[in-house]
């Protein structure tokens, strides 16, 4: 009886999560579907004509763009400053943790309006702007992912130990704190990479059509072809699903790596990007 | 002195994109649309004007309805996880991990194509012709659809610190399961499901994107309020926006600021 009651109910979620992912391939993958249960037909043509598409490329290359240059904004500013704070300012964290984590209190919406009411009649580029807003976005994820890392492999005993063997600052850097945070980084890195590339609504707000990513290119396409933009959301999903299995391979890496501290809690923050 | 100079490009830019915009936003939420004078007005008026309280509250709804269910469906979820395998436990967590993260406009469109006007289940279902996905059940359920697996992310690392053993002993000592779950489960629970129940309020809020690529602006949210009130071509009133973000804001702060002094007692 149990037994039943579980499977009953979790066929329910199972329906209730794959069926629009169902609905959204066979509607990428066949001609027409209008009439029966079944699509019409089978065919790869949407797909065809998706990557035949010039503004399609374009918006996949300025995704790319930005997801790339915001990964490295990240790690060239946050990483050796988070590295700096926990060794010299390790008081400071507490604070810093507070106002870094203000991006998850308050919603996007309130950021993009505040960028807005102080750089949209200013010379200074949206462009950079919107760069500004994505680096504070993820400000959460990384930090506290990176200060997480940090805790799990002891940093600052490994840093002193280090130092008074005599050891000088960029050695250390190089041959100890590099390869122990690389798991963590990475998957941040990972992390931030896949954000940034289905980032919609600040990208849209702050500089709108004129600057066509992923996310607006599906909406614009969700209003002229069902097919080609079922085919859209069909890659995105394969984008997301590779992320997410080297996000978990990394994960596993990582915990099997600390196995004395394995039990302490799960980074949860690491497997949440947010796009609602 | 050296040493701060480490810590310049961080604040530095924390200043520029987010420290002095707040209070640029804070400023301009006193001034006047129309004559740029200070003014409360644009406070006054969002209690007066139905249109701006209503998009409030309509969030609020939305919000309290899709927590509620979202809480629900994920310890449902839980429950049934744990009593399954470990490795099929795992499984069912990665996808939905991979669920939380398909909300915005790939979930809105799914589920277009599934019950959108000329949707795939109402063609195999016609007695769900009457269903309208683009109003508030139709916001309910894509909001739904993105509240469990989060709720999931949340609590399932605390629902597996159940014990078996508290059931059985409580089970052998004669109580009935809703004894066991009122007395035992959920005070042990707690603390968790108000976080998680937060993290979901404040998600729900904050939703833009799912709520625009399904419903336009025809639906009144803040969100979708507060964006057309700023970035809006014909009908900009970005002080007006300025006001009811900072509204928005300081409801969130107050909001996360009691529920970390009760997570630190």
């Amino acid at each position: 009886m149990k037994k039943f009651l579980v499977t009953l109910t979790l066929s329910l979620f199972a329906i209730y999560y794959l069926s629009p992912l169902l609905a959204t391939f066979f509607y990428a993958s066949s001609t027409s579907w209008e009439k029966s249960i079944f699509p019409d037909d089978f065919t790869l043509q949407w797909f065809v004509q998706l990557l035949s598409d010039g503004a399609f490329l374009g918006a996949v290359g300025r995704s790319l763009l930005l997801a790339t240059l915001m990964t490295v904004i990240v790690f060239i500013v946050l990483v050796p400053t988070m590295i700096w704070i926990h060794l010299y300012f390790p008081r400071w964290d507490q604070a810093l943790q507070k106002i870094v984590l203000l991006p998850y209190a308050i919603p996007g919406v309130i950021l993009v309006t505040a960028l807005l009411r102080t750089y949209s009649k200013s010379n200074i580029p949206m462009f950079f702007v919107l760069l500004g807003a994505l680096f504070i976005s993820m400000l959460p994820i990384v930090y506290l992912g990176i200060s997480n890392q940090m805790k799990l492999v002891n940093m600052k005993e490994l840093v002193e130990a280090a130092e008074t063997l005599g050891v000088p600052m960029f050695p250390i850097i190089r041959s100890v704190l590099i390869p122990n945070l690389k798991v963590g980084t990475t998957l941040v890195s990972l992390m931030v990479f896949s954000s940034v590339f289905g980032e919609y609504m600040l990208t849209n707000l702050l500089i709108g059509g004129r600057f066509e990513t992923l996310r607006i290119y599906m909406l614009r396409r969700m209003n002229e072809n069902g097919h080609v933009a079922s085919a859209v959301m069909i890659l995105y999903f394969l984008f997301l699903l590779v992320t997410a299995f080297s996000i978990f391979y990394f994960n596993k890496k990582q915990t099997k790596k600390i196995v004395v501290r394995a039990k302490m809690e799960e980074p949860i923050y690491e497997k949440l990007l947010n796009h609602s | 002195m050296k040493k701060y100079a480490g810590l310049v490009p961080l604040i530095s830019l924390l200043a520029a994109f987010l420290i002095v915009p707040l209070i640029f936003m804070l400023l301009s939420s006193f001034q006047s649309d129309q004559t740029g004078t200070w003014t409360m007005t644009n406070y006054t008026e969002f209690f007066s004007n139905s249109y701006y309280y209503q998009a409030f509250f309509n969030s609020l709804l939305i919000t309290m309805v899709s927590c509620i269910l979202g809480l629900t469906g994920a310890m449902v979820l839980c429950i049934c996880l744990l009593q399954l395998s470990e490795k099929t436990q795992e499984k069912i967590t990665f996808v939905s991990n991979l669920a939380a993260n398909f909300a915005g406009i790939p979930l809105a469109f799914s589920f277009i194509i599934l019950l959108g006007n000329a949707g795939v289940m109402k063609l195999v279902m016609p007695s769900l012709q009457a269903f309208d996905l683009y109003s508030w059940w139709g916001l309910g359920l894509t909001y739904v659809y993105f509240q469990i697996p989060l709720g999931v992310l949340f609590l399932y690392p605390s629902m597996r610190e159940l014990k078996k053993e508290w059931a059985e002993v409580s089970a052998t000592l004669g109580t009935t399961a809703f004894y066991y779950w009122r007395k035992v489960a959920l005070p042990f629970l707690r603390p968790s499901l108000i976080t998680t129940f937060i993290i979901l309020f404040a998600n729900g809020m904050g939703t833009y994107e799912t709520a625009y690529a399904l419903t336009g602006s025809n639906v009144n949210l803040l969100t979708v309020r507060i964006a057309s009130l700023v970035s809006g071509d014909v009908f900009a009133k970005p002080n007006m926006g300025s006001a009811l973000a900072v509204l928005f804001g300081l409801m969130m702060i107050t909001l996360m600021s009691i529920v970390g002094r009760k997570e630190k007692k």
